[in-house]
């Protein structure tokens, strides 16, 4: 570690890790209920285990970038942190604030929380994935400024790159996108109109340059190869998922009741969307390959290789294969969808922020690497959950395409009830390969706790830093 | 001034001014026949056909020796060209399509 | 020692010229980019003309409401902008970058009488109610247009760049990425044109 602030990103990224098991407890919950439909009822009804496992990934994907973001700005800008106290105080600002809406999810009935947190005063509630109370949406908007201030400062104060840069352009977008969170018109298309301005212009836009900038920090700390020809690269992949995805948001817009042009703009631009995810592939393995030292972390490198391949997997190939409008017109809100929102969160988002994790926490912790035998099991943990996510994506396709052939495509088209019937199997399959995602998890939190023998944290610059 | 490549370890890749000037009065030309054919109101598979042999026949100038691809290892033009080919292929499949029957 | 005789090798054309070598001109990275950029245009241009087959007489009707002029005119002007950073790259190569500045301003000059010709054409067709939504033909008029049109304002920034770089005396057969990369992409916006113009202006 090169600078002592980075060190407040610790807190950050150990909490980011407990509410991803957290997450993932409530997704067997949810995978269960899809089979046996009075698991826990009526204490965590389905609906309630589906808000927490969503907005627990979320919340703790911010958790993950906010970490990844003070770690990485003081060592770009080769200064400390502008204000380490502030980073802490965020820190169990925004702690204490996600637990309590879980909590209140949990707890207490969604129209009771209503009510209580003043949604009459301003109604943004009960809509999929922004379904935070008015104040934990106001407190996101506090954290995310002070954190946005705290290392904007940060950079101005040092050596600006061009990694913090985009990294800091995805930050405020993502802050930026969210306030669409406070517009709800009661006019249903354009509230889903601009709720995809969140949603969308959050994952296939600003998140992308979040996840292009962290992929090209690891990359250069583990190949060294030249920070100019990495920034180059930055630059292709960042203007071409703006370029498709901006107006790739039309392929939400198919039937929601907006002009029907939105059809060719959607499906023409969302088609082209996976050439980011394919240029970040081919990037990662070109750096790697161009490498200029054996980085000791062996673990980060695996981690780094297979956030590009599963997210143009997830992202790229399987978001194309529904992304067509006419394709579309069959699959929509089906399995197929759920096979590529796993596939693409898991293989974009999640292994980007695990990347970054497993580079610096070792760092921090006071070595460049973690020793042999923690990183052999920390590579395990990659390869069951990630092979197990494979198969939660497979099993949930072949769901995905029997209910769109029974439901939607047969000659007499089965009752959405009817149709989850026949599909069972796969969904019982599916269950099975969220426990080994599970089991994957727990051997991750595992290889934290192994010791053995490791080499003292080297102080070394980048080729051209 | 004559250059100072015996210094230099650039390969030259853009060709002489008159060169380019030759080809330059071509695609002008070419693109005169093209409004002339618009202005005219032509149509038919053969003027769609020409009209799409003359946008390759410019596209393959710009590329090979506007963008100076000519030089370059032969992946470049390859799929540069190939692109070209296959967009205006596929145009005129679809044009094909549409004919009335 | 090969690499010292590569680096005698003379401009084309000239009576001296060994065995060529081979060479990409400009960044790797803008070369990928072509290529993604050439792979939206082409699915947009290959969705444009599958649309068309659909519906012939809708298209050919409003195709025909289209100024031709303009768009020949926008044409020529583009060719003659990629003329110019031609030559000005040759100069640069040549050794005399300050020299080749005021061709560089003159393919300025021509990307802007593109962008006016454009905007009088957009002002014009808005005027007759023409929008997005009046119909696929206008659809794709004003999308595949416009799109091509931000890629010439962008390539109208990368000039602005290379110009001021041209006139402090930067490029030389030593540093010739730049100018290459920049002028790559400007031939990339003349390339897709010449595919655009006969496709939305002149088939029928």
């Amino acid at each position: 570690m090169k600078y002592k602030t980075q060190a407040v990103a610790m807190p950050y990224f150990i909490a980011a890790i407990a509410l991803f098991v957290g997450q993932i407890i409530f997704g067997m919950i949810m995978g269960l209920q899809y089979v046996v439909g009075d698991f826990l009822f009526p204490e965590i009804p389905f609906n309630v285990a589906r808000m927490v496992h969503t907005n627990l990934l979320i919340v703790w994907l911010l958790f993950g970038f906010m970490g990844a973001a003070y770690y990485l700005v003081p060592e770009e800008a080769e200064t400390e942190l502008y204000s380490p106290k502030l980073a802490l105080a965020l820190f169990w600002i925004f702690l204490a604030a996600g637990a309590l809406t879980i909590l209140g999810y949990l707890f207490v009935p969604y129209a009771t929380l209503a009510a209580a947190t003043g949604n009459d005063i301003l109604a943004t509630m009960g809509r999929e994935f922004l379904e935070q109370p008015l104040p934990t949406k106001i407190g996101i908007v506090v954290v995310a400024l002070a954190f946005l201030f705290n290392i904007t400062m940060t950079m101005l104060k040092g050596r600006k790159t061009v990694i913090s840069i985009v990294l800091l352009l995805g930050l405020w977008g993502l802050a930026i996108f969210f306030l669409f969170a406070f517009y709800n018109p009661s006019n249903l298309v354009k509230d889903k109109f601009y709720w995809w301005w969140v949603v969308h212009l959050w994952v296939e836009g600003v998140w992308e340059l979040i996840m292009a900038a962290l992929l090209a920090f690891v990359l250069i700390k583990v190949t060294g190869v030249d920070r100019e020809v990495i920034e180059k690269w930055l630059y292709v992949i960042i203007t071409l998922a703006l370029v498709t995805g901006i107006i790739g948001t039309g392929h939400h817009y198919f039937w929601i009741g907006t002009p029907a042009y939105w059809q060719w703009l959607g499906s023409i631009f969302s088609a082209l969307e996976p050439i980011p995810f394919f240029a970040m592939t081919v990037f990662a393995f070109n750096m790697v390959n161009r490498r200029r030292r054996e980085h000791p972390n062996k673990a980060a490198v695996l981690w780094a290789l297979g956030t590009g391949v599963m997210a143009f997997l997830g992202a790229g190939v399987w978001g194309f294969l529904h992304t067509l409008a006419p394709v579309n017109y069959f699959t929509h809100g089906s399995q197929i969808t759920a096979a590529h929102g796993h596939m693409a969160f898991y293989g974009a988002y999640v292994m980007v922020v695990i990347t970054i994790i497993s580079y610096a926490m070792p760092i921090m912790r006071g070595r460049a690497a973690n020793s042999e035998r923690a990183q052999v099991v920390e590579m395990w943990s990659f390869w069951i959950m990630t092979i197990s996510m494979v198969f939660i994506t497979l099993f949930l396709t072949a769901a995905g395409i029997l209910q769109v052939w029974l439901q939607r495509v047969a000659d007499t088209p089965m009752p959405f009830m009817m149709a989850q019937d026949q599909v069972q199997l796969f969904y019982w399959m599916r269950q099975w390969a969220g426990v080994t995602f599970f089991i994957g998890l727990v051997t991750y939190l595992v290889s934290f706790f192994i010791k053995g023998e490791t080499k003292p944290a080297m102080e070394y610059k980048p080729a051209t830093a | 001034m004559t250059n100072s490549h015996s210094t230099s370890t650039h390969l030259p890749a853009h060709g002489t001014p008159r060169r380019a000037t030759a080809i330059w009065v071509a695609l002008m030309a070419a693109t005169l026949f093209t409004w002339a054919v618009g202005e005219r109101g032509d149509a038919g598979p053969l003027v769609v056909t020409v009209l799409f042999a003359l946008a390759f026949a410019k596209g393959t100038f710009v590329i090979l020796d506007f963008m100076g691809l000519r030089q370059a290892p032969r992946l470049w033009p390859l799929l540069t060209l190939g692109w070209m080919a296959l967009v205006c292929a596929a145009i005129g499949l679809a044009y094909w399509k549409g004919l009335p029957t | 020692m090969t690499a010292r005789s590569d680096a005698l090798f003379l401009p084309a054309g000239q009576p001296t010229e060994a065995r060529p070598a081979l060479r990409l001109p400009g960044d790797l990275a803008i070369w990928w980019f072509i290529l993604a950029e050439l792979l939206v245009f082409g699915v947009f241009f290959v969705a444009y003309a599958f649309a068309r087959a659909n519906n012939v007489e809708l298209f050919n009707a409003e195709q025909a409401a289209l100024d031709r002029d303009a768009g020949a005119i926008n044409t020529a002007l583009l060719l003659a902008s990629s003329y110019l950073v031609v030559r000005a790259v040759q100069l640069a190569e040549a050794g005399r970058s300050r020299a080749a500045a005021p061709w560089i301003l003159g393919a300025i000059a021509c990307g802007l009488g593109f962008v006016a010709v454009k905007l009088w054409e957009y002002a014009i067709k808005l005027g007759e109610g023409v929008s997005l939504a009046s119909s696929t033909f206008h659809m794709f008029y004003i999308s595949l247009t416009f799109f091509h049109f931000m890629h010439v304002l962008l390539g109208l920034v990368i000039l602005g760049a290379l110009w001021v770089n041209a006139r402090s005396g930067r490029y030389g057969p030593d540093n010739m990425n730049g100018i290459e990369t920049g002028a790559a992409y400007w031939h990339m916006v003349d390339l897709v044109w010449l595919i655009l113009f006969p496709l939305v202006y002149v088939m029928r």
